[in-house]
């Protein structure tokens, strides 16, 4: 029974109907991939139709179908399995055959590769202002909620919530954290919080502790774009093990430098700088409680990957070609410190000229220095794209094998024909 | 179909393979550079007007945080098993009205107005003598579970109330009671404390071009600390001021805002549907402006009274004018009053800053 079973699967996976088939399907998974982007944004539609094994049901355009195909994780397995398959069934060590042999090892080695970079890379980004040490980097995309305690060495101990788990809502516990986290709401994107007049009869605070009792947070849509970016807010309720509640509310806002760099000039523009720097003081004022003795600081920030060394901006310089607008060169200059290895040196990051050190790659992402930073009145800054892709060399070795695959074989071809021609 | 099922049984098994949960990481980081607020916002070096150098000796517990509006300090309390009350030190400009904050806070409290401040006991701040205010509710308002408690300590000093306002959860209060007034006896204001409170922006006027065209009558007078101008228009005895304010964006809204003058001449509250009957709109450079006109008796003088307000939204602001005072004086005053926010150029005020 099972060789049965086993017989008619090596059937099916060796056949050329299942390939033309998976492909049919990745020719209208991309198509529908490609409508949706249009509404849900690059990163949305390829979650929703590339990272999965089955999609149930499409949105496009407002409608919903009700169709279920497979998703993009299924294709590229079967298809990775079907060529692994029929390679190794039909697999005949001919001289003839060799140039087919390392062609297919060629899109074999492509399409792993391209499955090992989905799972295993990661993208992140580390903004300085000139003179900034940092020894992390930043999603982009992904949020957290973290505590952050003294945990008796010189350092701390973080205890960090992704934000998917605030989005379930419910209960969170965690045996490091001496009291239960109740997400009440959590909002993908809110707008500028409201300063919460004084004496005004405003409607009561979203919570009565911390920052919400100054300020009124509100839930915006999410932004689908590339360039804008979502600040969370979320409701919480912390309760300590002996039942009593208390309400906070949480926000990337009250910690993104920049943002609030914005809003001091516009509140100072307004009501003068004594009154703003008040406000902004109360908004970003740290949160915490007291639990277990210890001091819990929490607060909702962009998802931190700490690195085993730190990077110290020295110098942005943003070179234009001169008597135009049109850049020419963006280049960091940045110091290197691990501790571990005792390295200590400095380094250049520009344009076409990324730093690769400890597996990660960094790019020179954005600036703003020279004029447009002294234009603005801000330190210069510059944001580095973080990649860790262990599998990025694959594709180069990939299409190199299949070109040499193709190379071989048309050779042989080649010299075989031009042979016979000759001995006619 | 056979071919189909084995093909059906091994999907199964490679989807399962598949799923990525979520989940709360724990780690420790070396040196103290998480959560460090923005070096932009530290800004120490613009000083606020001249704070008064307040110093104190804080009891166990009590731990200093980062001052909210209107207040010089802030403290938070804590004991072991969580519980926590909150503490400021608000300066005020003294009006002599300090009922008027008392029944302020019993409306928190949801207790109702008292007619005079009879409920003190005198308690010591630093070396003087200031009146202590302890204020609990009768039902639980925290949370629906517990009640609260406030504890306000008043000291008048010349030109400006200080207030030491504890609050928190009843029984945790009063268990802080004892650290609350050792706290209070440990203040002290520095030599060179101007009796003074931290301005709020100067009148607009004062610096730069002013904003408005002040009619004849109208005595510019201090502010305060919460107002942009003040006017006083005086007919012998009778009197009427005008105070003008602006918040960001709505302030409130104008349904707040009228319930609020409302209270202050003693009228009942109303609600949205009665809005359009009280309001009237009124055009003006600067857009349209939202004036009522409303008697009633004066909640501070209990004299007969008339007030006449405007809202006025500007650019992501709401600026609010309030005439209010003698019945005859605000008659008199009322067109005046209109022509005066008429007037008035709100890019001066933007620019004065």
């Amino acid at each position: 029974m099972l060789a049965t079973h086993v017989k008619r699967l090596i059937k099916i996976f060796t056949s050329l109907r299942l390939t033309v088939i998976l492909l049919a399907f990745a020719i209208v998974l991309v198509f529908i991939g490609t409508l949706a982007q249009v509404d849900e944004g690059l990163y949305n539609a390829q979650a929703r139709y590339f990272r999965q094994w089955i999609i149930f049901g499409l949105d496009l355009f407002g409608h919903k179908i009700p169709l279920v195909l497979p998703g993009g994780y299924l294709i590229g397995t079967l298809l990775l399995l079907n060529l692994l398959a029929a390679h190794i069934y039909r697999f005949q060590l001919s001289a003839k055959k060799i140039g087919i042999q390392i062609t297919h090892a060629g899109v074999i080695l492509l399409l792993v590769g391209q499955l090992v970079t989905d799972m295993l890379a990661r993208e992140t980004q580390m903004r300085f202002v000139e003179g900034e040490t940092k020894a992390y980097s930043e999603s982009p995309r992904n949020y957290e909620l973290v505590f952050t305690t003294e945990d008796g060495t010189n350092g701390e101990q973080v205890i960090s919530i992704p934000d998917k788990l605030l989005a379930r809502g419910g209960e969170i516990q965690n045996p490091n954290l001496p009291f239960t986290v109740r997400v009440k709401n959590y909002w993908k994107n809110s707008d500028t919080p409201q300063f919460r007049a004084p004496m005004m009869q405003n409607s009561p605070p979203l919570a009565t502790n911390g920052v919400a009792v100054n300020f009124d947070f509100h839930p915006i849509a999410e932004t689908k774009t590339m360039d804008d970016k979502n600040v969370p807010t979320a409701e919480i309720e912390i309760v300590s093990p002996s039942g009593s509640p208390s309400d906070w509310v949480v926000s990337d806002w009250t910690g993104d430098g920049a943002m609030i760099e914005a809003l001091q000039q516009s509140y100072a523009q307004q009501l003068g700088a004594d009154m703003t720097q008040k406000i902004i003081g109360d908004l970003t004022q740290p949160q915490f409680i007291f639990a277990d003795g210890k001091q819990f600081t929490f607060g909702l920030r962009p998802e931190r990957i700490y690195h085993p060394f730190s990077l110290t901006l020295l110098k942005a310089t943003h070179t234009i070609y001169p008597g135009t607008d049109i850049p020419k060169d963006f280049r960091s200059r940045v110091r290197l410190q691990n501790p571990q290895s005792g390295e200590n040196r400095e380094v250049e990051i520009s344009m076409n000229h990324p730093l690769r050190y400890a597996g990660l790659t960094f790019y020179q992402y954005q600036m703003t220095a020279g004029e447009a930073a002294q234009q603005a009145g801000v330190t210069p800054s510059s944001v580095l794209q973080v990649v860790r892709n262990p599998s990025w060399l694959t594709p180069y070795i990939g299409c190199a094998l299949v070109a040499a695959g193709l190379v071989t074989q048309f050779m042989f071809h080649l010299v075989g024909f031009i042979s016979k021609r000759k001995t006619k | 179909m056979r071919p189909f099922s084995s093909f059906a049984i091994f999907l199964a098994a490679l989807v399962l393979a598949g799923c990525k949960r979520e989940d709360v990481k724990v780690y420790h980081v070396p040196q103290n550079d998480s959560t460090a607020p923005p070096e932009q916002i530290a800004a120490t070096d613009q000083s606020l007007a001249t704070p008064p150098h307040l110093q104190w000796t804080l009891p166990d517990g009590w731990q200093e945080i980062a001052p909210s509006q209107m207040r010089v300090a802030s403290f938070t309390v804590t004991n072991a098993a969580g519980q926590t009350a909150d503490v400021g030190v608000i300066p005020l400009p003294a009006t002599g009205q300090e009922i008027q904050l008392v029944n302020m806070w019993r409306e928190q409290m949801q207790l109702p107005a008292l007619p005079n401040a009879t409920t003190a006991v005198a308690v010591a701040i630093g070396g003087d003598s200031a009146k202590l205010f302890d204020i609990a509710s009768d039902a639980p308002i925290i949370d629906g579970k517990f009640r609260a408690r406030i504890l306000v300590a008043m000291l008048a000093r010349g030109e400006t109330s200080w207030f030491f306002k504890m609050t928190g959860e009843d029984s945790f209060v009063v268990s802080q009671k004892q650290n609350f007034l050792q706290f209070l006896k440990s203040v002290s204001f520095g030599e060179n404390a101007p009796a003074q409170i931290a301005a709020a922006p100067a009148a607009p006027g004062e610096s730069g071009p002013s904003i408005w065209t002040v009619p004849t009558g109208w005595q510019a007078v201090d502010p305060g600390a919460m107002l942009l101008a003040k006017f006083l228009i005086s007919s012998g005895e009778a009197k009427a001021d005008v105070n003008i304010s602006s918040f960001a964006n709505d302030g409130g809204g104008l349904l707040a805002n009228v319930n609020r003058w409302r209270g202050q001449l003693g009228l009942p509250q109303v609600s949205d549907t009665d809005l359009p009957a009280l309001a009237t709109a009124v055009d003006s450079p600067g857009g349209k402006i939202q004036i009522v006109d409303l008697s009633g008796t004066d909640a501070k003088t209990g004299k007969p009274a008339r007030l006449v307000g405007a809202v006025v939204p500007q650019d992501g602001q709401t600026w609010f004018y309030k005439l209010m005072g003698d019945e005859a004086v605000v008659a008199r005053q009322k067109d005046a009053f209109i022509q005066f926010i008429q007037s008035a150029n709100y890019a001066n005020a933007r620019n004065a800053r």
